[in-house]
C-alpha cells in the first residue's frame, strides 16, 4: 500500500468524526499555541534588547569608582574626579581605546521658548508604546559621541576645548531636536538651562526610526560638556566613566589595562574599581531570558505531554470501536505493518492539523501579545513555525505507537467477530 | 502447480487443549480440494464449518496437523506471508458482508486492490469491472449502509472477486438473505465456478448444499460424509 493511499485513508477516517477529531486537535493545539507564543516573545525580548544595545554601539566598557571616606561629621565625602587622568590614559592607548567618556546625568530643566523638560512628561499609547518623554540630559566629552555610536548631524560635536573652555554649550539628539524645534534647525539657538543660556552648536543623527517608542528611549536627549557640572550641579559621590574598546579583539586587554591603571590611582582602603564590559552584561542578560523562555517553555510542554496522553487515549479508543475493521482488513490481505501504519498515520495526522491549527493561534498570539508586551509586531521565526509543526507530528507518531501496535497484533479471526 | 489446490493432512483445532473445557472444533479432518471444484460444506452450528474456513481461509492457524495450499505448508508461513495469501489467492464472502461503512462501495471493493498494490487507475478499472459484473457500477458512490442486504452482499462478491482470486471462500453468503436474493448469489457463484474459479461455500442448509456438485458433510469437526453428484445447473 503506498504513502498517498495511506494518507487518504487516514484523513477520511479523520473527516469522519468531526467532533471528536476537534477535541482531540484542541489538547494538541492548545500546548503548541502556549510554546510558540512563549518562544516567540521571549525572542522578540531578546531582538528589542539587542537592538538598543546596536543603536548604543558594541565593545563598551563601564569604570566605576566607588568611595567611601567621611568627614569629621560622618558625612560621605565625593569621590575625587578621576576623570583627567583616564582621560589621558585612555589617549595614550589610543591602539585600544577609541573613546572615553563621563556617564552622568543631570537633572536640570532645560527651556526653550514655551518648551520646557519641567512639563514634559512620559507618555504611552494603549499599548505602551512611549509616545513622549522629557530628554534626558547627560555630561559627555568630546568623546561621548564615540563612545555612543553617535555622529554629527548639523553643526559640530563637543570638543575637548568646550569642556577645558567651560563653554555653555550642548549638543541635540535627534529626537530632542524634534522634540524641542520641530523641523527648523536648531544649530545656533539657545537653551535655558536653570536659568543660564546654553547655546547648541550641533544636532546627532538619528540612531533609532525616529518618533519610534525606541527614539525616545534612544534619540531624545541633550548633552553638556561633563565641566558644566559647575554651573548645572550633579552627584558625584559615584563617579562613572563610559570607555569604547576598538574592536571585539581589543575589548578585553583594554579592559586588563585600564584596570590596572586606574586601580593604581585609587586609594582602595577607601573606595573600589569596577571595570567590566558591557557585552558581558549583555550576553548575561540574554542568558537569563533563555532560561526563563525555557523554564515557560517547559510548562507549556507539560500541556502537550498531557494533549499526547489524550491523543493516545483516543487512539486506544478508535482501535476499539474499529476491531471488526480491522479484521476485515486483515482477511482481505492487510499486514500487520500496513495495520500499524494506518494508525500511526492517522494519529500523527490527528496531532499535525492540531499542530497547524496552533501555529495559527500561536502567530496570532505572539502578534497580537508581542504588541502589548514588548511594543513590536513579532511572527514566530520560521524554526519556531517548523520546530513547532515537527514537535506535534512527532507527538503523534510517540503516542500512537502504542494503540497502532494494539491494533496490529488483533487476530483476524477474533477482530472479525466483534461487534 | 501442485496436486491439489488444497489438502489437510488429519488437521485439528483444539481451544483450551487440556482443559475441562477443551472444545475440538476441527477433531481429525483429513480433505483435499482440487483446482476448479464447486466445494459445499454443510453441518449444524457449532460443527466446527466455521472453523474450518477460518484455517482454509489462512485466517486461522490449525493447532495440529498438515494444510498445504497449493504444495506450500501454510505452518511454515510468517503473518505477512498469510496475510499476502489472502490477498493473492482467496477472495472472502462473508454472511454478515462486513464491508466497511466508511468507505464507499467504490472504495470497498478497492480494498484488497490496495493492499496488494496496485496503481489507482487500473484499481478503478478492475473495481468497476467487478461491479458491473453483480450490476452495481452505478450506485459505486454509495455507502454500504444506504444499500439493501443482498445489495450489500452483492458489494461484498465484488470485493472478493475484484482481483480475480483462484479461490472463493464464501461462508453462509445466503444467510441473512431472503430466499429470492439467495438463489441469486447462488447462481452467481456457479457462474464464477464455471469460469474457472474454486469455490468453497459453508453453510448449514442442506437444500443449498444439495445444489453444489460435491457436498462435504461435518459434524462434531470430523467429516462425516463427503459426497459427489451430478448437478443440473441452468
Amino acid at each position: 500500500m503506498n504513502i498517498g493511499q495511506a494518507f487518504k485513508m487516514a484523513w477520511k477516517s479523520i473527516w469522519g468524526k468531526k467532533g471528536r477529531s476537534a477535541l482531540t486537535i484542541l489538547s494538541i493545539f492548545i500546548g503548541i499555541a502556549a510554546v510558540m507564543t512563549i518562544v516567540s516573545i521571549m525572542e522578540g525580548m531578546k531582538a528589542k534588547s539587542m537592538e538598543q544595545f546596536e543603536a548604543m554601539g558594541t565593545n563598551r566598557i563601564t569604570v566605576r569608582v566607588y568611595s567611601w571616606s567621611y568627614d569629621e561629621q560622618g558625612n560621605p565625602l565625593p569621590a575625587p574626579d578621576y576623570f583627567d587622568k583616564l582621560y589621558q590614559f585612555c589617549n595614550s592607548i589610543q591602539d585600544l581605546v577609541i573613546g572615553v567618556t563621563p556617564t552622568a546625568s543631570c537633572s536640570a530643566t532645560a527651556t526653550y521658548g514655551t518648551k520646557s523638560t519641567a512639563n514634559m512628561e512620559w507618555q504611552y499609547d494603549d499599548n505602551w508604546n512611549v509616545i513622549s518623554s522629557p530628554p534626558q540630559q547627560y555630561y559627555g566629552s568630546d568623546q561621548y559621541s564615540a563612545c555612543n555610536n553617535l555622529t554629527v548631524g548639523s553643526g559640530r560635536d563637543l570638543a575637548w576645548l568646550d569642556c577645558k573652555g567651560y563653554k555653555q554649550v550642548c549638543v541635540l539628539g535627534a529626537q530632542a531636536a524634534k522634540v524641542f524645534f520641530g523641523s527648523a534647525d536648531p544649530v545656533g539657538k539657545e537653551l535655558l538651562v536653570n536659568g543660564n543660556a546654553f547655546r547648541i552648536i550641533g544636532v546627532y543623527n538619528a540612531r533609532v526610526e525616529p518618533d519610534s517608542s525606541n527614539a525616545y528611549q534612544m534619540d531624545n536627549f541633550i548633552v553638556y560638556p561633563y565641566t558644566a557640572s559647575r554651573i548645572l550641579g550633579g552627584d558625584n559621590s559615584n563617579q562613572e566613566y563610559l570607555v569604547k574598546a576598538r574592536d571585539n579583539e581589543t575589548l578585553s586587554q583594554a579592559i586588563t589595562e585600564i584596570g590596572t591603571y586606574i586601580k593604581g590611582q585609587v586609594d582602595l582602603s577607601t573606595g573600589s574599581v569596577n571595570v567590566y564590559s558591557e557585552s558581558q552584561w549583555q550576553q548575561d542578560s540574554n542568558e537569563y531570558m533563555t532560561m526563563i523562555s525555557l523554564v515557560l517553555g517547559g510548562i507549556a510542554a507539560i500541556s502537550l505531554v498531557v494533549g499526547g496522553i489524550g491523543i493516545m487515549n483516543i487512539m486506544l479508543v478508535t482501535v476499539t470501536e474499529r476491531t471488526r475493521e480491522i479484521g476485515i482488513r486483515r482477511a482481505i490481505g492487510a499486514t500487520r505493518a500496513s495495520i500499524v501504519s494506518q494508525f500511526l498515520i492517522e494519529a500523527a495526522m490527528l496531532c499535525g492539523l492540531g499542530g497547524i491549527v496552533g501555529i495559527l493561534v500561536g502567530t496570532v498570539c505572539s502578534v497580537v501579545l508581542s504588541q502589548r508586551i514588548v511594543q513590536m509586531t513579532i511572527y514566530p521565526a520560521l524554526w519556531v513555525t517548523l520546530a513547532a509543526f515537527g514537535l506535534s507530528v512527532l507527538l503523534g507518531v510517540i503516542f500512537g505507537i502504542y494503540p497502532a501496535a494494539k491494533a496490529s497484533k488483533l487476530q483476524p479471526v477474533e477482530a472479525l467477530r466483534a461487534e | 502447480m501442485a496436486e491439489h489446490l488444497i489438502e489437510l493432512r488429519d488437521v485439528y483445532k483444539i481451544y483450551s487443549e487440556g482443559l475441562e473445557s477443551e472444545v475440538r472444533a476441527l477433531d481429525g479432518i483429513s480433505l483435499t480440494i482440487d483446482h476448479g471444484e464447486f466445494v459445499a460444506v454443510v453441518g449444524q452450528s457449532g460443527c466446527g464449518k466455521s472453523t474450518l474456513m477460518n484455517v482454509l481461509g489462512c485466517l486461522d492457524i490449525p493447532t495440529r496437523g498438515t494444510y498445504l495450499l497449493d504444495g506450500t505448508d501454510v505452518q511454515d508461513l510468517s503473518d505477512g506471508q498469510l496475510s499476502h495469501i489472502r490477498n493473492q489467492e482467496i477472495g472472502f464472502i462473508f454472511q454478515q458482508y462486513n464491508l466497511i461503512q466508511t468507505l464507499t462501495v467504490q472504495e470497498n471493493v478497492e480494498l484488497p486492490l490496495i493492499y496488494r498494490g496496485i496503481d489507482p487507475i487500473d484499481r478503478k478499472e478492475l473495481a468497476l469491472e467487478a461491479l458491473n459484473r453483480v450490476g452495481l457500477a452505478d450506485r459505486r458512490k454509495h455507502y454500504p449502509t444506504q444499500m439493501s442486504g443482498g445489495q450489500q452482499q452483492r458489494v461484498a462478491i465484488a470485493r472478493a472477486i475484484s482481483a480475480h482470486p483462484p479461490v472463493i471462500m464464501a461462508d453462509e453468503p445466503t444467510g441473512a438473505l431472503d430466499s429470492r436474493t439467495g438463489q441469486q448469489v447462488l447462481k452467481f457463484l456457479q457462474q464464477l465456478n464455471r469460469e474457472g474459479s474454486t469455490i468453497i461455500l459453508i453453510t448449514h442448509d442442506n437444500g443449498i448444499a444439495a445444489t453444489a456438485p460435491r457436498m462435504v458433510r461435518l459434524s462434531d469437526g470430523r467429516i462425516v460424509s463427503d459426497q459427489r453428484q451430478e448437478v443440473d445447473w441452468q
